[in-house]
């Protein structure tokens, strides 16, 4: 089975609870205005991966606490995603997605596939108008975070990485997380 | 007179080309630099036509011998050596200068492009340091605490806020 993916991060530390590798899938037919992944909408073919080696991938990476299903909408490729978590979790790693959809929407067979194998899963359109900063893992104030498992509970929001920034290694600097305003859209501008 | 001959080589560099001299034999200090060409002389005193960027006087050449004379151009130094000078100095003579030029000029390129990659390096890892000051400050503008993990040569910067 193959998974159209964005981008791939190794290890972040402020999309979910701990250092976890970060898959944004490519794809979203929800398109919410003000989205800072505009580029994941499209369903054109990006990056097709083999989830088993994708897998692999993922389990090579030392000192990751789990994965992190973001995008893109994941639950568009959810049969993919949950062959994925399946891969992750007997090897004790946690699942974490963000979807855009609300709880009452994932009902189709491949949505509980996922969710059944999902340890938090953060819920919710993002609306541009409730953006907020302060409330982990989400960017805007009504969305909502649902503990699916008794791995996590509310005390590991406490101290949730927000915002990440990757610098050197030969490459242009990336950031990743839930930025407070647009300001961090360029932070560099002007260094050179 | 000893007319001079003319030899084409494809040498362009100065300074490999005085170094491969020197590994020839000619001593350093009686090889002259010359901005703006200068004239070349013969044995007997008298001063030819013949212009020359490098030049080893005569006396430094050998017993009778002319002035040796390299003038620079763009597509490589003319060798300007007398017919006299000519059987010791000759195409054999150039196949060795050559070879001694090469070796030169691979290591100045690699000098040179070693050079470049420390020039590289340190501004890359000024950069980073840049773009890591611009993050602290604006973090903590904004009331965040900083985690720092260093990965080999990169760097992540974690920014944390005590949120519910």
């Amino acid at each position: 089975m193959r998974l159209n993916v964005a981008r791939v991060l190794p290890r972040s530390a402020a999309n979910g609870p701990g250092d976890r590798f970060v898959v944004w899938v490519q794809g979203c037919p929800l398109a919410c205005p003000g989205c800072w992944n505009p580029d994941t909408w499209t369903f054109e073919r990006r990056d097709l991966r083999d989830v088993e080696a994708l897998a692999a991938e993922v389990l090579s990476t030392t000192g990751i606490e789990g994965v992190t299903f973001t995008g893109g909408e994941p639950f568009a490729q959810a049969r993919a995603l949950a062959q994925l978590a399946r891969r992750v979790r007997t090897r004790g790693l946690s699942v974490f997605v963000f979807t855009g959809y609300e709880l009452t929407e994932l009902t189709q067979p491949q949505h509980r596939e996922l969710l059944a194998l999902t340890d938090v899963v953060v819920t919710g359109r993002y609306v541009d108008a409730k953006r907020t900063s302060g409330i982990a893992w989400r960017g805007s104030s009504n969305q909502v975070v649902h503990f699916l498992s008794r791995r996590y509970g509310p005390e590991s929001m406490l101290e949730a990485g927000a915002l990440e920034f990757h610098l050197g290694g030969g490459s242009a600097p990336t950031i990743t997380g839930f930025p407070v305003d647009d300001s961090w859209r360029h932070p560099f501008d002007g260094l050179g | 007179m000893s007319a001079y001959l003319t030899l084409l080589t494809p040498m362009t560099d100065q300074e490999s080309l005085v170094a491969a001299l020197v590994d020839l034999g000619f001593d350093l200090t009686h090889i002259e630099i010359h901005e703006t060409p200068a004239q070349l002389v013969g044995y007997q005193g008298d001063r030819r036509v013949q212009t020359a960027n490098i030049v080893i006087r005569r006396q430094h050449v050998g017993t009778a011998s002319n002035d040796l004379g390299f003038l620079a151009t763009s597509t490589g130094y003319q060798v300007f050596v007398s017919g006299y000078d000519h059987p010791r100095l000759g195409a054999g003579w150039i196949t060795q200068l050559s070879e001694r030029y090469q070796v030169h000029h691979d290591a100045k390129m690699e000098r040179l492009a070693a050079a470049e990659r420390r020039r590289l390096e340190e501004e890359r890892k000024r950069l980073v340091e840049a773009q890591r000051q611009a993050v602290h400050e604006r973090a903590k503008k904004m009331g965040y605490r900083v985690e720092e993990k260093r990965e080999g040569d990169k760097l992540r910067l974690v920014l944390v806020k005590r949120s519910y």
